[in-house]
């Protein structure tokens, strides 16, 4: 399917999924949300796509709502705040519960709303020139979920003070690898889809069955108390087993061959 | 004391400090069963030696351990004790979290430290590595889930960083200098040679505080892996509050202000104030 906001392309076993909003900073209108509601979903059931990438065209990786484009459709916006208020939104791969590995690939700056797109993925890495910034308390707004997510995957204190400075601070690509933001930085810039698509693929040879209950077990870690979620993750290792990728992997890796994985069952997704 | 002999393991004393090192490295300090059973014991006996102020946990030669012995995955009978540790995890007893050890407990990881052995360092109190170990989690690389240790690391640690390790299996290693980075270790031994030295001057170091004081420590910091902040707050008052009437307090500032070393009291019996897990 095509997409008006966004590009879809797929190398070997990686699903790209492209913001194509350029000349907005790739801020999402009310098109952009109706299309990303579909589009994690279209990868995560393509066979074909092991591991997703994300990122955006031009300048900027994502900088949340179009406030201005939104303004505009006033009807759209009563609707995104309603989700918004339920904590019922759709844009995300973790929105969408996309079990497949997620990875981003921040290509410049990051803003506000599009920090979603890193929290919600499982990796993330970014362009020499990337730049993290929270402006929503310099607008008069309180900070987004990505905010309460960061709260919980790095340092507290860096996250608030992320969410403290607003506009009037941005976090470099370096400072993002110091406090596990991100976990490589690429420079050139240029060169940062190559590198994330070498990490898709390297991803994308273990089995994608163990990558699901193994994404679905580390999430669950963050919902709960440390032994809740051991616990609870038992039977996420329990649940491959009896999976037939259990016994090819030893056997490849005895034969040092690579493993002939299974896909993932419909219900591993 | 008297100590009883392990066939996987060495246990010993040197000063205040306890050792216990997996020792069979030429199965890269994988964990066979007897290790599983003799694990329990060791900790155990740490625990209740009065001699031994902080326990340190490291691998007997060039590995730190490898996880879960293969082998006896590999054997159907043998498989079928891991399998039930995984339909059991409250009944698990090879780390010093497992058997509620009271100590201070550091992981000294040297060389490769893989898989399933990531339990031994996450459940440690502090954890320090030689300069050129690695961390490695190829779960998902044989057609496996990640284990506990990987989970138990997203609260040590940012979860991005975590979650690339598990996603990428064998086919990326976390380095020593990375894990001092991101804070899963604490202390880079460089050379690594010194990394028993080192681990044993932090135990000495940490051994001259009130053994009570630790244990109540320890325990009120992990109560803030399990609930909300307020909630952990709320209960840590009763370990502050335990120290409140007990000698070491007292004893604590007089030997402060007359520039002496404390005589701390010993730590009470195991048991008489073990607070089960759950």
């Amino acid at each position: 399917m095509t997409y008006e906001t966004l590009i879809t392309e797929r190398h070997g076993p990686v699903g790209w999924l492209v913001f194509n909003r350029p000349e907005a900073g790739n801020a999402m209108n009310a098109t952009m949300f109706d299309e990303l509601a579909q589009v994690w979903i279209e990868i995560d059931h393509d066979p074909a796509v092991r591991v997703i990438a994300v990122t955006g065209v031009g300048e900027y990786f994502n900088t949340g709502r179009d406030v201005e484009a939104l303004a505009r459709e006033p009807e759209r916006l009563r609707i995104l705040r309603g989700q918004m208020r339920a904590y019922d939104m759709h844009f995300t791969a973790r929105h969408q519960q996309v079990a497949k590995p997620v990875v981003a690939a921040v290509n410049g700056i990051c803003a506000g709303g599009g920090l979603q797109f890193v929290t919600d993925s499982d990796i993330a890495l970014c362009s020499s020139n990337a730049r993290f910034l929270d402006p929503h308390v310099s607008l008069g707004q309180t900070v987004e979920y990505s905010a309460f997510t960061l709260a919980r995957t790095i340092p507290f204190g860096v996250a608030m003070r992320l969410a403290l400075t607003g506009r009037h601070e941005h976090m470099s690509a370096a400072r993002a690898l110091e406090i596990g933001l991100v976990t490589e930085i690429v420079d050139p810039p240029e060169k940062l889809r190559e590198a994330v698509q070498t990490a898709g693929e390297l991803i994308a040879r273990n089995s994608p069955a163990a990558l699901v209950h193994s994404k679905r077990a580390m999430w669950r870690a963050l919902q709960m108390g440390l032994d809740d979620a051991c616990r609870a993750g038992s039977q996420d290792i329990a649940a491959m087993w009896d999976h037939p990728d259990q016994i090819e992997g030893p056997a490849a890796l005895a034969e040092k061959r690579e493993p002939k994985w299974q896909p993932p069952e419909a219900g591993e997704r | 004391m008297t100590t009883r002999d392990y066939e996987t393991l060495v246990v010993e004393r040197r000063g205040p400090v306890g050792w216990l090192l997996f020792n069979r490295p030429r199965a890269r300090n994988a964990m066979n069963l007897i290790m599983r059973s003799e694990l329990a014991e060791a900790w155990i006996e740490l625990d209740e030696d009065e001699t031994v102020m902080v326990i340190v946990c490291s691998g007997a030669g060039e590995t730190f351990s490898s996880g879960v012995d293969l082998a006896d995955l590999a054997d159907p009978e043998r498989a079928e004790v891991f399998r039930g540790d995984i339909e059991r995890p409250d009944a698990v007893s090879f780390t010093a979290r497992n058997q509620g050890v009271r100590k201070p407990v550091i992981a000294a990881v040297n060389g490769l430290c893989v898989g399933g052995a990531f339990m031994w360092v996450v459940d440690a109190d502090i954890a320090i590595a030689a300069a050129d170990a690695q961390f490695i989690d190829p779960h998902t690389t044989i057609g496996q889930v990640v284990g506990r240790g990987t989970l138990g690391m997203v609260s040590d640690m940012p979860f991005e960083p975590t979650m690339r390790l598990a996603l990428m299996g064998s086919h990326e290693r976390l380095s020593a200098p990375r894990a001092y980075a991101l804070g899963l270790v604490t202390q880079l031994v460089e050379p690594p040679e010194r990394l028993h030295d080192e681990a044993q001057a932090l135990g000495e170091l940490i051994a001259r505080n009130s053994p009570a004081a630790l244990a109540a420590t320890k325990r009120a910091m992990w109560r803030t892996l399990q609930m909300g902040l307020d909630d952990a707050c709320r209960l840590a008052s009763q370990d502050i509050e335990s120290m409140w009437t007990h000698p070491d307090q007292t004893e604590g500032s007089m030997a402060f202000d007359t520039g002496r070393e404390p005589k701390w009291r010993p730590l009470a019996r195991r048991g008489a104030e073990r607070v089960k897990r759950r």
